[in-house]
């Protein structure tokens, strides 16, 4: 965008901040760059996914649970596609074997198996959202 | 312009390079393996990707997880930095293939010297002189012998794909050669992945002078002249410094000569972006090829500060399509820089490494000081990568001055907690022959022979 005097780049929010605010970079005549932030809906990356129950805001005790790290990086997917129900959700069962999520990396999607044995009792990844090596995605009561 | 690059590296250099691209108004990734938590580099990133544990092979090695922090956090491109996958064809490829631009020479470039023999046989193509040697891999014993008797005794039996001072063996004789070259293959099949080896003559009282180049996309390529780097401690590099006290006092001609020959050799592999031709130098003033290492240098500060270009800036410029705007008549050269690097080593321990908590960190300053350095007070060092720990560049107007500062620095350098190179590197300082400008690559071993290891525990 191009005004009389003025140049005004959007760019785009960074995403581990968790703040939703897009930076503006307002540069005068003078050169000197003012900020001024503005508030916008964030963008997300991922193609638009499906609502999923979010997780519940009661407090979740972390006594005798057990975190599901990703063994990956990449994106977080809680359902095989967009359009399917999650592949588990809270309270469900779960074995060594169960599939609990998808990570995406450059294009191919990787089931992610449970790898222990107990009931799922929190969610701890929003679907479509980026996840690093290690990071927790599920807090799982051991059986 | 690029709006994001990621850091695929880790230590001092990731964080010269977010301090490049800060400078340049882009934004920055930084991988971390679960050992670097808390590492320099990810505190001054704009942004933090965990892509593995400690161990290299886990983390910092692993391409698909790199390439996902890529994707995910959208960058433009990826610095590799040096070691890890800054040399890895395949790695270059992906990233294009991916549509994230890599900062390096182009996987064409990088094949085309792809390892020591491959290299060695374009320089003879096109004229560069390169040690006397075996014409390409030697396959058997008897062609090791053949060739020895041939180029004469001592030799070197060197692996193909080594690098970094690494997988390197001296035969004096024939008895020494059937051993050592059984050895060498073994080694480098362990070590490297590929049991290749050949065989060059082994130069006595050399002198290790490498040039830095740059090459744009168009293929213009200027050299920014030379760096000396013969003191060095089982072919590791300990102190490196420009201009080469050989060529100022002694071989003038030679640094137009071997410029020109190092961009010979560029232009016949297509060469884009930093790199640098390593040679050997005779007492007599006979230069020798060696090899080319496609990647930004530890040591490339001292360039850096006496022609005032910033190279990791040329590197990103140069990656973004931009046409080298230094020609290389503009090149000037100023004064005289002196680089140590710090290791977390026991010098009165043969070098083991000491990886521990720093205590307390006062890094030294004023003039003419540079500290390209990661660390900080409670950093403990973690075990798993290389022992350095900085590096200190000293500049001045010319070598006395330099090395007077550099002096004064090691002397106000306080590291505690951990045991480092800094006495080591006073007592060098402190040395005749040193301050005098005369050594080989033999000076090392010499200054820790006997007598000279008193001068060294009395400065500690």
């Amino acid at each position: 965008m191009e005004r009389e005097g003025f140049k005004i780049r959007m760019k785009r929010g960074p995403i581990f901040s968790g703040s939703s605010v897009v930076e503006e970079h307002v540069i005068s005549e003078a050169g000197q760059v003012t900020q001024l932030p503005v508030a916008q809906p964030s963008q997300t990356l991922a193609p638009t996914p499906p609502p999923v129950p979010a997780a519940p805001a009661a407090v979740i005790s972390a006594e005798n649970t057990k975190e599901i790290k990703a063994p990956m990086v990449g994106t977080f997917y809680r359902a095989p596609a967009p359009d399917a129900p999650p592949y588990v959700d809270i309270g469900a069962q779960v074995n060594e074997d169960t599939v609990v999520c998808i990570i995406e990396a450059m294009k191919v999607m990787n089931e992610i198996k449970a790898e222990i044995k107990g009931t799922i009792v929190q969610v701890l990844v929003e679907n479509g959202k980026p996840v690093e090596f290690g990071q927790p995605l599920f807090r799982v009561r051991p059986a | 312009m690029f709006e994001k690059i990621l850091i695929a590296n880790r230590g001092e250099i990731a964080v010269r390079i977010i301090r490049a691209c800060k400078e340049l108004n882009i934004k920055t990734v930084a991988v971390y393996s679960e050992a670097d938590v808390n590492s320099m580099h990810v505190q001054l990133a704009d942004e933090a990707i965990c892509i593995g544990p400690g161990p290299s092979t886990e983390s910092y090695l692993k391409i698909e997880r790199i390439i996902s922090a890529a994707e995910i956090t959208d960058v433009d491109a990826i610095h590799p930095g040096y070691g890890f996958l800054s040399e890895n064809p395949h790695f270059a490829d992906v990233c294009e293939s991916c549509n994230i631009r890599f900062i390096g020479p182009s996987s064409r470039a990088m094949n085309a010297l792809e390892n020591k023999a491959v290299s060695r046989a374009l320089a003879k193509k096109v004229g560069v002189p390169t040690p006397p040697g075996s014409e390409g891999i030697v396959e058997t014993q008897e062609e090791a012998l053949m060739t020895a008797k041939r180029i004469g005794y001592p030799v070197l039996i060197k692996a193909v794909a080594g690098g970094g001072g690494r997988g390197m063996r001296v035969a004096h004789n024939d008895i020494s050669l059937m051993k050592g070259y059984v050895a060498a293959r073994t080694e480098a099949e362990k070590s490297f992945g590929n049991s290749g080896v050949y065989i060059e003559k082994f130069i006595e009282n050399s002198h290790h002078i490498e040039f830095q180049i740059l090459g744009d996309n168009r293929g213009n390529i200027i050299h920014l002249g030379e760096r000396d780097c013969s003191i060095q401690r089982r072919n590791q590099k300990v102190i490196e410094e420009t201009p080469s006290p050989l060529i100022e006092y002694k071989f003038k001609d030679l640094r137009k000569k071997m410029g020109k020959a190092a961009i010979r050799l560029a232009e016949a592999a297509h060469y884009t972006n930093a790199g640098t031709v390593e040679f050997l130098v005779d007492e007599k003033g006979n230069f020798y090829f060696l090899e080319v290492n496609k990647r930004i240098q530890v040591e490339h500060p001292i360039t850096e500060e006496v022609t005032g270009i910033d190279l990791v800036q040329q590197q990103i410029l140069i990656a973004m399509g931009e046409p080298l705007r230094i020609s290389q008549g503009n090149v000037q050269f100023r004064g005289h820089a002196i680089e140590c690097r710090i290791n977390a080593e026991d010098p009165f321990d043969d070098f083991r490494p000491c990886p521990s908590r720093i205590e307390m960190y006062y890094p030294p300053g004023g003039r003419g000081i540079r500290l390209d350095s990661h660390i900080y007070s409670g950093y403990s060092v973690p075990p798993y990568y290389d022992s350095m720990i900085g590096k200190l560049i000293a500049y001045g107007k010319d070598r006395r001055e330099a090395i007077d500062r550099m002096s004064r620095a090691l002397g106000e350098f306080i590291l505690t907690g951990i045991k480092t190179t800094i006495p080591f590197e006073q007592a060098i300082m402190q040395d005749p022959n040193f301050r005098r400008g005369v050594y080989s690559t033999n000076f090392i071993d010499q200054l820790l022979g006997g007598a000279r290891r008193e001068m060294i525990e009395d400065l500690a």
